[in-house]
């Protein structure tokens, strides 16, 4: 989309045009620049970019070269907001060796997540020189880069705090305090959701649903009145009940979202034609 | 800790800068560790998750999970004294005590005789590096520490040495 394709679509923030490898883009004043290059489909490689979420520049993989005040100098790509007549190289001698050797820690750091092999794979990076590290006890599975995603979507989206950093440097992991079941977690799986390695661990069983990762922290399910299934944690449905509108608060409480669907349908009809077949 | 005590300490800390650490701080000082049924306690009437207290309590050298012995003896493992030998005064220290340091999950050091007499901790750098190798014994700091000067130190601390 050129720059006067979206003025005339009449947005309200200001417009700008920044310069990515050369050419020219249009964009948002103080829109992030990383979700500028996703748009436009010019690849940055990044794993804690997290959009629902402040940005925070946790894995440092999606550093760029920009030109400022006539400088250069490298930013991360997903803390960097852009402004007009930004100039921006995504793969520069200098960006490409930071990146490179980022990769080899990560295949370190992580060695046994797939997400990171083929990442690093696409751009080159195959081998690691640094010491592997394998910890056949981890909960994570040797997939974490600590990140702090699932840390931040437990506090900050979803309010409950179950999970957190513990111990320090190189002993540093994530899990729950005491390393036992979490009683504040909800099950909600937001953690799950947002782990760009795919490193967190969680399993429905019949009623419950266990947080493997996290301790086997285990939370019990929710049955649908209507259909029979089990489909959302209990304690999660009781922090969303408690947000609704009392009238909807019956039909949610009891059924599955499908079966509440159908539910719903079926009064509007029977509403309109009067309750006649 | 009873909660009335930690309801004053809680008091002591209104500004939010700090807080956690400075109540964290003297609950340590006062136990000689962190004991879990006060963190939770504290999580509780801070509104903090436990998470994040416990989080602030394995990454600080400083505060300790487990219940520490009478006296605590901390060995300074900073470079200088690592250069003028703190690995010997620390093997000595475990041989004295008849204690075995070992790999401990959360990296940190701390070993506690079973009469809980002593406790043996590593820290970096005191700031005392003109006095390498340096070590602490309940707050006083002892410079120039050699395998043989050892047990004059600890025995100002009640400690003997046990024929075995
Ligand atoms: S588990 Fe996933 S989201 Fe959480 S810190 Fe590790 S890599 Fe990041
Ligand atoms: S995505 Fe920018 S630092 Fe991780
Ligand atoms: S290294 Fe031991 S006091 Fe500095």
């Amino acid at each position: 989309m050129t720059h006067e394709e979206v003025s005339s679509m009449g947005t309200a923030a200001k417009l700008v045009t920044v310069t990515i490898n050369g050419k020219k883009y249009g964009a948002d004043e103080d829109e992030i620049l990383l979700s500028v290059a996703v748009r436009e489909k010019i690849a940055i490689p990044h794993l804690c970019y997290e959009a629902s979420l402040d940005p925070y520049g946790a894995c440092r993989l999606c550093m760029v070269e920009v030109v400022r005040h006539g400088k250069r100098e490298m930013v991360t790509s997903c803390t960097t907001r852009v402004t007009d007549g930004l100039e921006v190289v995504t793969d520069g001698p200098e960006v490409v060796k930071h990146r490179s050797i980022l990769f080899e820690l990560y295949l370190a750091e992580a060695p046994k997540s797939e997400v990171i092999k083929a990442m690093a794979a696409r751009y080159g990076v195959t081998k690691t020189r640094f010491l592997k590290k394998i910890d056949t006890t981890d909960s994570l599975g040797n997939k974490c880069i600590l990140c702090g995603l699932c840390v931040r979507a437990c506090n900050e989206l979803m309010g409950a705090g179950a999970i957190g950093f513990v111990n320090r440097g190189p002993y540093t992991v994530v899990n729950t305090p005491y390393f036992e079941a979490s009683r504040d977690c909800l099950g909600c799986g937001a953690c799950v959701k947002v782990c760009p390695t795919n490193a967190v661990e969680m399993e429905d069983q019949k009623n419950e649903r266990i947080m493997k990762s996290w301790s086997n922290t285990r939370v019990p399910l929710a049955q649908c009145d209507c259909c029979g299934r089990y489909y959302a944690p209990k304690a999660l449905a009781a922090t969303i009940l408690a947000r609704v509108t009392p009238s909807l608060k019956e039909e949610i409480a009891r059924c599955c979202p499908e079966c509440r669907g159908k539910l719903i349908a079926k009064k509007e009809i029977l509403a309109k034609t009067g309750g006649a077949r | 800790m009873d909660e009335k005590t930690l309801d004053i300490i809680i008091s002591r800390y209104e500004a939010p800068a700090g807080r956690l650490l400075g109540i964290m701080g003297e609950i340590q000082n006062q136990e000689g560790y962190i004991p879990r049924e006060t963190l939770e306690i504290l999580s509780v009437k801070l509104e903090v998750p436990l998470s994040q207290l416990y989080g602030l309590a394995t990454f600080y050298s400083f505060f300790s999970l487990k219940p520490v012995g009478d006296h605590v003896i901390t060995v300074c493992m900073g470079t200088a004294c690592h250069v003028k030998g703190a690995v010997k005064i620390l093997k000595a220290l475990e041989e004295m005590l008849g204690i075995k340091s070992e790999a401990s999950e959360d990296g940190k050091f701390s070993i506690t005789t079973e009469d809980k007499k002593f406790t043996l901790e590593i820290a970096r750098c005191f700031g005392a590096c003109s006095m390498a190798p340096v070590l602490r014994v309940d707050g006083n700091l002892y410079g120039y520490a050699t395998p043989e000067n050892l047990p004059g130190i600890l025995a100002e601390y009640g400690w003997e040495r046990h024929e075995n």
